[in-house]
């Protein structure tokens, strides 16, 4: 099954119009990335790109604008081939579809482990090039065969210290503990990133959580959930966890790291933090479609590319994504670093996503979940 | 061909609508409840044995009720003060019962976000007094809910009541004070009987229409306020519970057609759904 968190990449979109908003994206950009949303259809002006240029598919939005204004300029200047980023989403099933009628526009997608092991097992998506991709510029564990890792988001612990006089939570059995740390927690309406914190604070090893949520383990983890349901508003979409915060509505709360990203700019100074400790750490993947017009190799030029440590660091500045290169860390400006997934101090104190025991549980968690929340 | 064969082929292209659009695909939805995921009565079992299935059926007649209930008492002082002293204000008064149908709910539910949040209008005003010392919670719970549902609801109650009360001859109060009895007397023995109608009417459609609510209880609600409607689309979006979801929404049509059986032997249901304008 599918695990990648389609619900994720939709976000960075919703982003966009937030930005514009507040007069940090052109209204050029905003059309655009609105164009690239979907409201033009994806497979757009033409439906076979010309081998001048290169296409890039993610999610919409902000994320395509950045994508395109930074990465693709930088692929330019280093080929000389302009970069197209389409924003339409590259679900499994669009690739899939894309692949099999002989149609295929995207040269490059912007997907997730769950999603590659997917269209890999249907035979859509070539395998990595790593003779042109440099392994060691990822993550380790994100270099597979037929994808490999382009940027990261968290699940993170973030609360507001002006609205917790009498101490800060650090931990999640912090979070679980209501009488010394009061006030509404917010959680996402799905288990994704949100059964490892219950198990952590049940104080299972943080390389132990996905061995421990077995069938007993989700159990006792969703029993946690309903232990502090009385204090839990829920969040659907990043844009809702984030008027939580901004609104006052919870004192603390599991939400997107990239949201956290916004919120600090956005919140009075002092009345937001946030913490990667027991946070869940996803890394997205690039994928490239079998049959790509631009040819294997302009598609693995790219993701070589866009492997620059400072170009990385550009793309972490300008929306919160953290940087796939290890070696980006250190270039990170010090007053940013603490808001990076990635620096190593910060990977060091997270849990690693596992596609595989998502794949495995999801579904059946996922009930359980919210039935606990509800009754 | 005769005359009445001609009207009813006016009524066929409509007719046909509603069966090719509507009808059909809800009995689709009723043959996927017992064929999805295994033919039978699974998914029946599935919903009688879940707790959190029952949590939400009792938490939406709960909430219809309470809603109901507290439309009836405001709406029926607001028909009364409307059908008998209004005047010549009654165009506006009637206006202003009229209004909030001229803005969609969804945006009447975020107004009620800005209204009563932490850091909302009301807590604001009541901190700022000195009333209270920490805000109240008044959202994302079910009082949220039942506060934006009542607003929600309101005029639904107060027109079938208004109707009914404007037509009640006044004679029958002048006769009734005439023969001695005193206002509070008159009013319960005389006027109130005559206005029974006109309240189950309005119950009934308020408390019909509260039970399939769903936008203002799913942003209200903080999310752990999950009324049935909103449980099915969980089950059909998040989970492709088709099975479960059209289950559920097979209980929940019949538990509306059960409430309306029983309200029948109360109620004139013609004139409540029918022949409201009149």
């Amino acid at each position: 099954m599918d695990t990648t968190d389609h619900a994720f990449k939709s976000d960075l979109a919703e982003i966009a119009a937030e930005k514009y908003k507040a007069g940090t994206l052109s209204r050029r950009g905003f059309l655009s990335a609105l164009g690239a949303l979907g409201l033009v259809p994806f497979l757009g002006d033409r439906a076979v790109a010309a081998p001048t240029e290169l296409v890039v598919c993610n999610w919409g939005g902000q994320a395509s604008d950045i994508l395109r204004d930074l990465l693709g300029k930088a692929y330019e200047e280093e080929t000389g081939v302009p970069v197209r980023v389409d924003g339409a989403g590259p679900s499994p099933g669009k690739v899939r579809a894309m692949v099999e009628s002989g149609a295929v526009v995207w040269d490059l997608c912007d997907s997730g482990a769950g999603s590659a092991i997917v269209m890999n097992g249907a035979g859509v998506i070539q395998d990595i090039d790593y003779s042109i991709v440099d392994r060691a510029k990822v993550l380790p564990g994100t270099d597979l065969p037929f994808g490999v890792g382009n940027y990261v988001f968290s699940y993170a612990l973030a609360y507001n210290p002006t609205m917790l006089p009498d101490g800060v939570p650090e931990t999640w059995a912090d979070v679980w503990n209501v009488k010394d740390f009061p006030g509404m927690r917010t959680f996402r309406k799905s288990v994704r990133g949100q059964l490892e914190g219950a198990a952590l604070a049940m104080g299972v090893a943080k390389d132990e959580v996905y061995q421990f949520l077995d069938d007993e383990g989700i159990k006792a983890a969703i029993a946690k959930f309903r232990e502090l349901r009385d204090n839990i508003i829920v969040w659907g979409s990043g844009s809702e966890s984030q008027n939580l915060f901004l609104q006052g509505e919870v004192a603390m709360g599991n939400i997107y790291s990239t949201r956290g990203y916004l919120l600090k700019d956005q919140m009075e100074p002092g009345s937001f933090r946030m913490t990667y400790a027991g946070g869940v750490l996803q890394p997205g993947i690039w994928v490239v479609p079998k049959n790509n017009p631009a040819g294997p190799e302009a598609a693995m030029r790219f993701i070589a590319t866009a492997q620059d440590p400072d170009l990385q660091v550009e793309w972490f500045k300008a929306i919160g994504n953290g940087p796939i290169n290890p070696a980006a860390a250190a270039r990170v400006p010090a007053e940013l670093a603490a808001w990076n997934p990635t620096s190593a101090e910060n990977v060091a104190k997270q849990v690693i996503y596992s596609d595989e025991w998502y794949g495995r549980n999801q579904v059946s968690a996922e009930e359980l979940y919210i039935d606990a929340l509800i009754g | 061909m005769n005359e009445k064969l001609r009207y009813w082929m006016l009524v066929l292209p409509g007719l046909a609508v509603m069966v090719i659009f509507y009808i059909w695909p809800v009995l689709n939805i009723w043959g996927i409840s017992v064929t999805e995921p295994a033919a039978g009565l699974g998914n029946y079992t599935r919903m009688f044995d879940s707790r959190a299935v029952q949590v939400s059926f009792v938490l939406t007649f709960r909430i219809a009720a309470i809603t109901t209930v507290a439309c009836l008492i405001l709406g029926y002082v607001v028909a009364y003060t409307i059908a008998n002293f209004a005047g010549r204000v009654r165009p506006l008064m009637l206006g202003l019962v009229l209004l909030p149908f001229w803005v969609s709910v969804l945006i009447r539910s975020f107004a009620w976000i800005v209204l009563l949040g932490r850091s909302g209008l009301v807590n604001d005003t009541l901190i700022g007094a000195g009333l209270i010392a920490t805000p109240i919670r008044f959202m994302h719970n079910e009082l949220g809910v039942l506060i934006a549902m009542v607003h929600v609801m309101l005029p639904f109650a107060v027109l079938p009541m208004l109707t009914n009360m404007r037509g009640i001859s006044d004679s029958y109060m002048k006769a009734a004070r005439g023969l001695g009895a005193s206002e509070w007397r008159a009013f319960r023995e005389v006027y109130f009987p005559q206005t029974l109608p006109g309240v189950f009417s309005g119950g009934l459609l308020v408390f019909v229409l509260s039970l399939g609510f769903y936008v203002t209880p799913a942003l209200l609600g903080g999310g752990r306020v999950m009324m049935i409607s909103e449980y099915i689309t969980y089950q059909i979006q998040e989970f492709l519970n088709w099975g479960l979801g059209a289950a559920l929404s097979v209980v929940l049509l019949l538990a509306t057609a059960l409430v309306l059986l029983v309200a029948a032997r109360f109620v004139n249901l013609r004139k409540t759904f029918l022949e409201r304008s009149s």
